[in-house]
């Protein structure tokens, strides 16, 4: 991608680049990279809003180790990642695979598609929240009118129950995202390989199995590391659809940071966020040097 | 059975699968929506009203209109703002030679991957201080940085398509490098300008988090913030109204993700793979 420029380095180049660059550099560091350096240093201070601050160095984050609360959300954000993540893959894949298809209505279809990533979360959280409701809500009527339960099944007021709820949901609104990812990478193999396989007596199967997964892996791993970095933060969906009930089952860790800044204890809550920065920014290398790699490709 | 009969079986089963996936929550919507209760569609009493619509639209103790103009406004002037500074950059990245153009590209991949929870204490500190919570400014400017990375990959993905020919002729004529870039390389790479704004404007109007925590009330508060908070006044959720909100809300998402597909997917294809 970068292959030429105009020249060497001079001075006049350099101040030049200097100065298209400045207003980014700008807003980057002062709304994103200061609150990143104002999270960690809060972290490490009692700072609960009408109290005295108090610097206490790793204070926080020793409470975190004995607070059973933090473990939980921590397994449920993992979990979360580990189950949605997966399901979305695999389903994205599916959807990728047809609208890459020379097939009537391909537009539309990939219109209608990209519509429940385009819309905000929040609001569609809503109508699963409906959905999901016990007396009224669509999945209980269609459960209970095709008799798979005599009783309505309580979704979100039971453990196991909201846990499914969020996945579903949150493979319907991420899946699109995938398949897209995974349409540039199906775009990018040579029809001619197909074409030769067919002629080797290949069939359908064979072919996706010995060519187009194989060929696809790169542009997977980077689909799986944005995801998983993606699905970690989950916060509008639990915000709505859970409120991270019952019993704080569902509270992610973004949700129980949250949680402690509402109530005014910036420092606990911002230990929490550091520790959930850390995961993210520990898999955002991989991700970022998976990409790399895939751009190294490309060109 | 032949293969061929095989793969439009699969194709068709797919595709009238994805087809329901993708759309029955919005045929819910939309059903509740016109019901005078959440039941009134599978009993066929109090149903195809517009009660709902009328509510959300003109009682103005809900401010459904005013989330939806503080929406509007914040995404529209964070994407133009985010377009502009990206394309300044990626002016710089396909167009310069400094040294750390590939380490700026990455580092700001990574900065894209933050978690908004590790910034939005601090910036509601850094928003009280400077008196921003609840303006439009406590939204405007950090959604300007979050868009900032993917519209800059983005653009750099088009600009260095360019010809550096084109460049260095206008250069001979003596043309400034705003010149060129303006005059120049924003009009060629018009359609790569038009997806980053597109992608930026829904990322800003779908944002979450930080809209719930730097606004208070109808002055700043966008949609879907209000209607996550959308609560009955007698403790009974008022699913009619919520889903007739809902409704208008994705109306203009739609309406950009039907007329622009081919812009959006090539932005995100661009943003997060090919580089």
């Amino acid at each position: 991608m970068l292959k030429g420029t105009l020249g060497r380095y001079s001075s006049d180049e350099l101040r030049d680049a200097f100065t298209f660059l400045l207003p980014l550099i700008l807003f980057i560091s002062i709304f994103i990279l200061l609150p990143v350096m104002g999270t960690f240093l809060i972290s490490t201070y009692r700072e609960v809003t009408f109290l005295e601050k108090e610097f206490v160095f790793l204070e926080n984050y020793l409470k975190l180790l004995s607070d059973g609360a933090f473990w939980q959300s921590l397994r449920f954000t993992l979990l979360f990642v580990l189950v949605s993540v997966p399901l979305e893959m695999v389903l994205g894949l599916a959807f990728a695979l047809i609208i890459n298809e020379r097939i009537p209505f391909r537009g539309l279809l990939r219109t209608v598609l990209l519509i429940p990533w385009a819309v905000p979360l929040a609001v569609s959280a809503r109508v699963w929240e409906l959905i999901y409701n016990y007396n009224y809500g669509l999945a209980n009527l269609l459960l209970l009118k095709m008799g798979i339960t005599d009783e309505p099944v309580n979704w979100l007021g039971t453990e196991l129950g909201a846990f499914i709820a969020l996945v579903i949901s949150d493979v319907w609104k991420t899946t699109p995202f995938v398949a897209i990812i995974f349409l540039a990478g199906l775009q990018a193999i040579p029809g001619e390989i197909y074409a030769q396989a067919q002629i080797d007596g290949a069939n359908l199967f064979q072919r996706f199995f010995r060519i187009t997964l194989p060929l696809l892996k790169p542009v997977a791993v980077v689909a799986l590391l944005f995801r998983s970095v993606d699905a970690l933060r989950v916060f509008d969906l639990v915000y709505v659809l859970t409120h991270g009930g019952p019993g704080g089952s569902t509270t992610s860790l973004s949700l129980y940071a949250y949680k402690h800044f509402l109530a005014g204890d910036f420092g606990y809550g911002s230990a929490v966020s550091v520790i959930l920065f850390l995961i993210a920014f520990l898999l955002s290398i991989l991700y970022v040097r998976a990409s790399g790699f895939l751009s190294e490709v490309a060109r | 059975m032949s293969e061929r009969f095989i793969k439009l079986l699969l194709l068709s089963i797919g595709s009238g699968f994805m087809v329901f996936f993708c759309l029955f929550p919005f045929l819910y919507m939309l059903l509740i929506s016109l019901g005078e209760n959440p039941t009134a569609v599978w009993k066929g009493t109090g149903f195809l009203t517009l009660d709902n619509y009328r509510e959300v639209l003109q009682r103005e103790s809900l401010h459904f209109i005013d989330y939806l103009r503080n929406s509007m406004v914040v995404s529209s002037v964070s994407a133009l703002f985010s377009v502009l500074i990206s394309s300044l950059s990626a002016y710089a990245v396909t167009r310069l030679s400094f040294p750390g153009r590939l380490f700026l590209l990455f580092f700001v991949l990574a900065v894209s991957l933050f978690p908004p929870i590790s910034i939005v204490g601090y910036l509601f500190k850094l928003m009280s201080l400077l008196g921003l919570i609840n303006t439009y400014s406590s939204l405007i400017l950090p959604y300007i940085s979050l868009n900032l990375p993917l519209s800059l990959w983005i653009l750099t993905s088009y600009f260095s398509q360019i010809p550096l020919e084109l460049d260095r002729a206008a250069l001979v004529d003596g043309a400034s490098r705003w010149r060129i870039l303006f005059r120049i390389i924003l009009p060629v790479a018009l359609p790569g300008v038009f997806s980053a704004f597109l992608l930026s404007f829904i990322f800003s109007f779908n944002e979450f988090i930080l809209a719930l925590t730097l606004t208070t009330d109808y002055r700043a508060r966008t949609v879907p913030v209000g209607i996550a908070l959308f609560q009955g006044l007698h403790g009974e959720t008022p699913w009619g109204t919520i889903m007739a909100a809902s409704v208008i809300t994705i109306l203009p998402i739609v309406l950009l993700t039907v007329l622009f597909q081919k812009y959006i997917i090539g932005g995100l294809t661009r943003g997060a793979v090919k580089g």
